[in-house]
């Protein structure tokens, strides 16, 4: 999909094009999930609500007074995207303190806790097959060094006699074919039972 | 460059000012945001094998070192079986064979023939020996021959045999024995024609 420039959007917002709301939301929703992924936690439910409601907020701004600023829009989807992630946060601290009905009533809700585990669930299952089928435990160390232990590269490539090409090569494969198992493989019963589900 | 500002986001080492203009960067280039998201997905899932427990990493290490291990035994056991083959005269295939050169002809040769009252039992020399089997034989049949090393108050051991050999004149047999190959002791050598019920000849000699 080609850049749609934000004062095009927002143009075609005010004036009551539908479709572009439609290339609003395309453009923008990859964005969100990244920013809202870092302020979430890894809860999926939230996650997806708090992507649904920035640009409902974002396209109900655009189709009334419009921003200051149109060129600045995925600026302003940016903000406001924090500043929802800001307030939910600051509800659930509220929850935490304060048991109430309505709090005792979500937590017996057991939809979003399922949704959450669903979602953290395809990733760490990804993890799990990608982590059978790398040929050398050196690969498996280097992952568990980078992105667990957060060893810097030369330190990696220093601890394991490596050469950082190699080292990136190594990185690139793994996450090649970490996206490849999330795009094309079905999870079976056997690999939910795997992780005790 | 890119991979690098990704890995520094999802790391969370960008300063607040950066990490917001990398953010915006991203809603403005789904296909950036769509690699960020899977970074963040891959140290998420890493991180949530690892919180269950480090097995994964630490069995995929162990399964490495069986395999080696396995590698290495079966290694072992190919050297081992080698070296028995070696050392099994009776499983190696030239301390009996077909004459089958002009050298080999014209080589030391010992003969073995059924003399009655003789008194001595003939030795083998060491190397390779043509043995020339002295009897009645019809060449137009397969003859086996039948090496074995006789013990006292024991079976015989079956050192070698030889199929589908052929007379090479109506009263001889020949043979090729290695005679570097068989540990000093008593042999016998015994021919019968294939497929028929005629008494095998049967010799014997010594390897000093």
């Amino acid at each position: 999909m080609d850049f749609i420039p934000g004062g095009e959007l927002s143009r075609r917002i005010r004036d009551g094009d539908v479709s572009a709301e439609s290339d609003l939301i395309r453009q923008f929703e990859p964005g969100l999930r990244v920013l809202l992924r870092r302020r979430t936690g890894g809860d999926q439910g939230l996650l997806q609500d708090l992507v649904q409601e920035t640009l409902l907020v974002v396209i109900q701004r655009l189709r009334g007074d419009g921003i200051d600023d149109p060129q600045k829009l995925a600026a302003f989807a940016a903000q406001t995207a924090r500043n929802l992630a800001i307030a939910s946060l600051r509800k659930a601290e509220r929850q935490k303190t304060d048991v109430d009905s309505e709090a005792t009533e979500r937590k017996a809700d057991s939809s979003r806790s399922v949704e959450t585990m669903a979602g953290d669930l395809e990733a760490a299952l990804a993890v799990r097959a990608l982590l059978r089928e790398l040929p050398q435990a050196r690969d498996r160390l280097m992952l568990k060094r980078f992105y667990l232990d957060d060893y810097d590269k030369e330190h990696i490539c220093e601890e394991m006699q490596l050469t950082e090409a190699a080292f990136n090569q190594a990185l690139s494969r793994a996450r090649r074919r970490f996206r490849q198992i999330l795009e094309e493989r079905g999870f079976t019963k056997r690999d939910l039972l795997s992780l005790g589900l | 460059m890119t991979q690098r500002l990704i890995e520094k986001y999802v790391a969370g080492k960008m300063g607040e000012a950066e990490a917001e203009a990398f953010e915006v960067a991203c809603l403005e280039d789904p296909e950036l945001a769509r690699q960020v998201e899977f970074e963040q997905r891959l140290k998420a899932g890493l991180e949530q094998v690892s919180r269950g427990s480090t097995a994964e990493f630490v069995r995929a290490e162990s399964t490495t070192r069986w395999r080696l291990a396995a590698a290495a035994s079966v290694l072992l056991f190919i050297c081992a079986g080698v070296y028995l083959w070696q050392r099994l005269p009776g499983t190696h295939p030239h301390v009996l064979a077909a004459v089958a050169t002009e050298a080999e002809r014209n080589g030391i040769s010992m003969r073995l023939a059924l003399v009655r009252g003789a008194e001595h039992v003939p030795q083998l020399p060491g190397g390779k020996v043509r043995v020339e089997i002295v009897g009645l034989f019809d060449p137009g049949y397969h003859y086996s021959v039948v090496l074995d090393r006789l013990r006292e108050q024991k079976a015989e051991d079956n050192v070698a045999t030889l199929y589908g050999q052929h007379a090479t004149s109506p009263v001889t047999l020949e043979v090729m024995v290695d005679g570097d190959q068989l540990a000093p002791g008593t042999y016998s050598l015994r021919v019968r024609k294939q497929a028929s019920d005629e008494e095998a000849l049967d010799f014997s000699f010594v390897k000093p």
